[in-house]
């Protein structure tokens, strides 16, 4: 009986507290709720529907869907494909760059702001222009400046090429593009982090004799190791949200080989009005990324036990 | 505790007596209608629509204002698909002819034949272009403008670079004249529909049957593959060019110094020396694609009639040659002999090539059926794939997506 009682009386005590902290809570409970859960769960339900736009009728069909999206075209996994493969050659290439241009900028003794605008300028301008200005750099016959220069000035090439409209030409267009727009803001945020060093560290090891090759291997590197990190996951998932670029670019052509998850996700919804597919693909790209970040984590957590043991 | 809460209720009632207040702000006098036109016309039509067309509007429908909304053509389709989800779109709307079949087929159109009169004005109408509005039997759109594609010539090239004082009336010729050039005299931008369609019909290529219902059997008939193969033969002689496969020059730069010829609409770029003609014919055939736009009605309109009223505006005479000056061919059969139409050397062209111009499939998968096309011209063309079993395999994908 007396356990009853102050069982009741904690519940009382609980809601209470809760009742109080309700209204602090209760408008970014409701912007949660209608702007990430309601979308999430209606892109679920989508998903395994038919959905025609118009009337906002809904048909469960299932798997259908996914099946669809899976099994039917190659599309799907050359976007998949294509995804990993942005990943694979731009986050590294970002992250060494970033991290090489930081650590070059930082020892600088004059001039710093210059090439930290310098190097941030293609982080803020829009996607949309430079890839105007990549397609007209690859673009074809000599109105395109790399088969001009290729063709008509060196003379290395015979005759004109469609970067565009190559698999793997195409696609280098999309990573160069990702690679030279990114690699300013890994740049800061390593710049930010090498500041944070400090400078006794790197004054005892002269002392001790070592060079600029082991400084930067067993300080710098070792310093800035969760900026790796922290840039390496932001890299990744922004690996698999890759758009403008390829509608602007190659449009996925020829045949698909250069689209993109994302890319075909629209494709799906806006050209073909087939918005259960495109939410299916949505939800596969959402559940890779997911997996992708936890496979990270824990690879760097584990490194980390490591090295507090 | 309390005073919080009371904030609180007084905050959220605030904010949705703010938000029903904004609900009804636009405020129009009794019998007065505003309805909302989409469209995505260039400058100089933009410019005859406002000046010349709504004036004329204005003054006959004083009760209806119209809102012209000039959207951005690329993104055009989306901002439609969008609206159609969010209800916030126009009431009635400049379409391209292909899309139309798809927007009905979603229910985003009205079926205009439900109106008393349409059976009168459908008959002014060419048959052509009034056939890119039929789905499952209704009309969903009335036709607003047409065009096809007509021979653009380069006529210095062609006596320079090929011999030829005038315009051959044969593909053959061309042909004969074209092979000793050494150099690309014929360009296309790339493997698409309204790219590509001409070439393949003028060399004796069939897409499907007559209804649009089977593409087994004229898709990959032997006349098909015989006609690509055709092409294919120009392609390996350095006379016929795919921008997008070969890298070489835009139709409209390279006919300035390097194509003697490409088939196109009637936009611009003419002058005296780059002239329209009609296609030269292929064993004694002549082939064309239409284009053009329809006017459709939204079913997200609450003003259906007023809209209507628009629409059928758009395609009346007076309008119909206002927009002919800014390169808007007529759709009226009152209008083809008209003789605005007959004394301009390049309207005519494009009139007369009307004759022999087919249309795209009509079909709600119009989508997937330029991808199979484009797929199947790209594993042909860039990837030297076999044409007969290409064709074969677009043919059996192609039946899957008509009705």
């Amino acid at each position: 009986m007396k356990r009853m009682l102050l069982t009741k009386k904690r519940l009382k005590k609980g809601l209470k507290g809760w009742l109080s902290a309700l209204p602090f809570i209760l408008p970014g409970l409701i912007l949660v709720s209608v702007f990430i859960l309601y979308p999430m769960i209606f892109t679920i339900q989508i998903s395994l529907s038919d959905y025609r736009i118009v009337t906002g009728e809904i048909t469960p069909v299932g798997l259908l869907n996914y099946k669809n999206v899976l099994f039917e075209t190659k599309e799907f996994w050359y976007a998949y494909r294509n995804n990993f493969l942005y990943a694979i050659v731009t986050v590294p290439l970002i992250i060494f760059g970033g991290l090489i241009f930081s650590y070059l900028v930082n020892n600088l003794k004059k001039g710093q702001t210059f090439f930290k605008v310098g190097f941030y300028l293609p982080v803020i301008t829009s996607w949309v222009i430079v890839s105007l200005v990549f397609k007209y750099m690859f673009g074809n016959s000599n109105t395109g400046m790399i088969n001009y220069l290729l063709v008509d000035v060196f003379h290395i090439l015979d005759d004109y090429v469609p970067w565009l409209y190559r698999q793997w030409t195409g696609n280098g267009a999309i990573w160069l593009m990702g690679i030279w727009k990114n690699m300013g803001w890994a740049m800061l945020i390593f710049l930010a982090s090498l500041q944070g060093i400090p400078k006794e560290l790197y004054e005892s090891a002269s002392i001790d004799g070592a060079g600029i090759w082991n400084k930067f291997r067993y300080i710098t590197i070792s310093a800035v190791k969760p900026t790796i990190y922290f840039v390496m996951v932001n890299m990744i998932i922004g690996a698999f949200n890759v758009f403008i670029q390829v509608m602007l670019l190659t449009s996925g052509n020829p045949n698909g080989t250069t689209t993109v998850l994302q890319y075909l996700l629209y494709n799906r919804a806006f050209s073909k009005f087939e918005f259960g597919e495109a939410s299916a693909i949505g939800l596969i790209s959402a559940v890779t990324i997911v997996v992708l970040t936890i496979i990270l984590n824990r690879t760097f957590l584990l490194d980390q036990n490591r090295n507090g043991e | 505790m309390k005073k919080s809460l009371t904030l609180f209720a007084l905050v959220v009632i605030s904010f949705f007596t703010f938000v029903a207040c904004t609900q009804n702000t636009e405020l129009t006098s009794e019998g007065d209608i505003t309805i909302t036109f989409w469209h995505t016309y260039g400058d100089s039509e933009e410019e005859v629509l406002l000046n010349t067309v709504m004036p004329l509007w204005n003054a006959a429908h004083p009760n209806i204002t119209v809102n012209t909304v000039r959207q951005d053509g690329s993104q055009y389709h989306e901002m439609i698909v969008t609206s159609f989800a969010t209800g916030n779109g126009p009431d009635v709307a400049r379409i391209d002819i292909s899309n139309t079949a798809s927007y009905a087929n979603q229910g985003g159109l009205v079926a205009l034949n439900t109106f008393a009169d349409f059976a009168t004005l459908s008959a002014t109408y060419l048959e052509g272009p009034l056939s890119t509005n039929l789905f499952k039997g209704n009309y969903y759109g009335l036709p607003l403008d047409t065009n096809c594609k007509a021979a653009v010539v380069n006529m210095d090239l062609l006596e320079s670079e090929l011999g030829l004082t005038t315009i051959p009336a044969t593909m053959e010729e061309f042909i004969t004249a074209a092979a000793s050039r050494g150099s690309y005299s014929i360009n296309v931008s790339g493997v698409g529909d309204w790219d590509l369609y001409p070439y393949f019909w003028l060399f004796g290529g069939v897409l499907t049957n007559d209804a649009f219902t089977q593409a087994t059997g004229y898709l990959n008939s032997q006349d098909s593959i015989d006609s690509i193969n055709k092409l294919l033969d120009l392609h390996t002689q350095n006379i016929f060019t795919i921008r997008d496969i070969d890298g070489t020059a835009d139709a409209w730069a390279g006919i300035q110094d390097t194509y003697v010829m490409f088939f196109e609409g009637p936009w611009y770029g003419f002058s005296d020396n780059i002239v329209a003609s009609t296609i030269p014919t292929y064993e004694g055939r002549s082939a064309s694609v239409v284009g053009g736009e329809d006017i459709a009605v939204f079913t997200t309109s609450e003003h259906q009639e007023a809209a209507y009223e628009f629409a059928k505006f758009m395609t009346s005479e007076e309008v119909q040659l206002a927009m002919l000056t800014v390169g808007q061919l007529p759709i009226l059969k009152s209008l083809v002999t008209n003789a605005a139409v007959v004394s301009n050397p390049k309207w005519s062209v494009y009139m007369q090539q009307l004759e022999s111009a087919m249309a795209r499939i009509p079909s709600p998968n119009n989508d997937e059926i330029k991808t199979i096309w484009s797929n199947a011209m790209t594993e042909i063309f860039l990837n030297h794939a076999d044409v007969a079993t290409t064709l074969n395999a677009a043919a059996t994908a192609m039946d899957a997506e008509l009705d």
